[in-house]
């Protein structure tokens, strides 16, 4: 299956936040911070939806 | 000092209101009479009357029953807790109403003249020089409120008893303007108005000791911040043709990053993606997607909320 890029629209502010976050260690830079959102947000959901069915949206 | 020491007592009597200095470290306790009486209140920094409690800072920080352990907060850009709630035997509070006005009792009762919180407010306040355009948004204590499915809020009656009460500490020196909520003909008061006691207490060292610490962030600003320290002083609005715009962080710039996704990736961003919201805008999907998990991540206080040490 063919690797996908996706483009990401996001302003110096949005930026900062993620430099902030990257510098804190969480990620080695902007990508890698995307796809760890990518494999954590998509593993909350999943816990989320086994322990209760249509249940998509993150507790807040 | 081990026992709290009384400085001020005063009965609010129906269809009144008081201001009252109440310095940094002092007590206001607000206190049912006959019980079932819904009480106003107000504050504003002491030395500034500009900078006053916000309701609508204070429920989003603490949602819409603040009640013992909370605080009532100032507007920004100050955003300061100005009293704490040290006490609340009742544990309901409101922060949804704004306060009851003529306009009010005259629009839904026919009423040409009746006793309501606004008025009551502004004739407590012209003690100090200001004026009934600077009363603002009440937080009502020992009011029963909720938000009903369409949305709407609603007041239903009380069941506070005499002797029941809130005490308030000040952080700061404020202006405090309790006054006995004028509405009769409604539920808020049991459809009655009654006396609320009022005393002034110096706290101890005991109650001092119970207010949690709240962050002092650079974003707390004040006059000396401003680029207009200066209150207006006249009633028309005029263009200043000096006037430069200088709004932070502008202009937004866009950025693109460009984000290469394995099959594995690109599959659980599939599973989770919201369609709903974005169709097949992928970028943008990404984007909520990447915030989303920021926030469950990293965020440590509901909303947008300030952490405070004890919560």
């Amino acid at each position: 299956m063919a690797e996908n890029v996706i483009k990401l629209q996001l302003n110096q502010q949005q930026l900062e936040l993620m430099d902030r976050t990257i510098a804190r260690g969480v990620a080695a830079d902007r990508a890698a911070l995307v796809r760890l959102a990518i494999r954590e947000y998509a593993a909350a959901r999943k816990a989320e939806t086994s322990a209760k069915p249509n249940d998509l949206e993150p507790k807040r | 000092m081990s026992e709290r020491q009384i400085l001020f007592e005063h009965v609010l009597e129906p269809g009144t209101g008081k201001a009252i200095e109440l310095l940094k470290g002092q007590i206001l306790r607000i206190e049912q009479v006959e019980g079932g009486q819904c009480a106003d209140f107000n504050c504003f920094n002491l030395h500034d009357y500009k900078e006053f409690m916000h309701c609508g800072r204070t429920r989003t920080v603490h949602g819409f029953h603040p009640t013992k352990g909370t605080f009532m907060w100032s507007a920004p850009p100050r955003e300061r807790a100005m009293l704490y709630i040290l006490e609340d035997t009742v544990g309901r509070n409101d922060v949804l109403f704004p306060r009851c006005s003529a306009y009010v009792y005259e629009a839904s009762y026919g009423f040409s003249v009746h006793t309501n919180c606004h008025d009551i407010q502004a004739e407590a306040q012209r003690e100090y020089g200001l004026t009934p355009d600077d009363v603002h948004d009440s937080f009502n204590l020992f009011m029963c409120t909720g938000v009903d499915q369409d949305g709407h809020a609603y007041m239903t009656r009380q069941t506070t008893k005499p002797g029941d009460h809130v005490d308030l500490l000040a952080l700061m020196d404020v202006l405090a303007v309790p006054n006995v909520c004028g509405a009769d003909v409604m539920r808020t008061s049991n459809f009655a108005l009654k006396p609320l006691k009022l005393t002034v207490f110096a706290a101890t060292e005991a109650d001092l000791a119970r207010v949690p610490n709240t962050p002092v962030l650079a974003s707390q600003r004040t006059p000396k911040d401003f680029r207009n320290p200066t209150i207006k002083s006249d009633r028309p609005l005029r263009r200043d043709p000096a006037y430069r715009s200088e709004f932070p962080n502008t202009p937004i710039r866009i950025t693109e990053l460009a984000v290469t996704l394995s099959p594995e990736e690109f599959a659980a961003f599939k599973a989770v993606k919201r369609t709903d919201i974005y169709g097949e805008d992928d970028a943008a999907a990404l984007r909520d997607l990447l915030f989303s998990w920021w926030e469950e991540r990293f965020l440590q206080a509901h909303a947008g909320a300030p952490v405070i040490e004890s919560e």
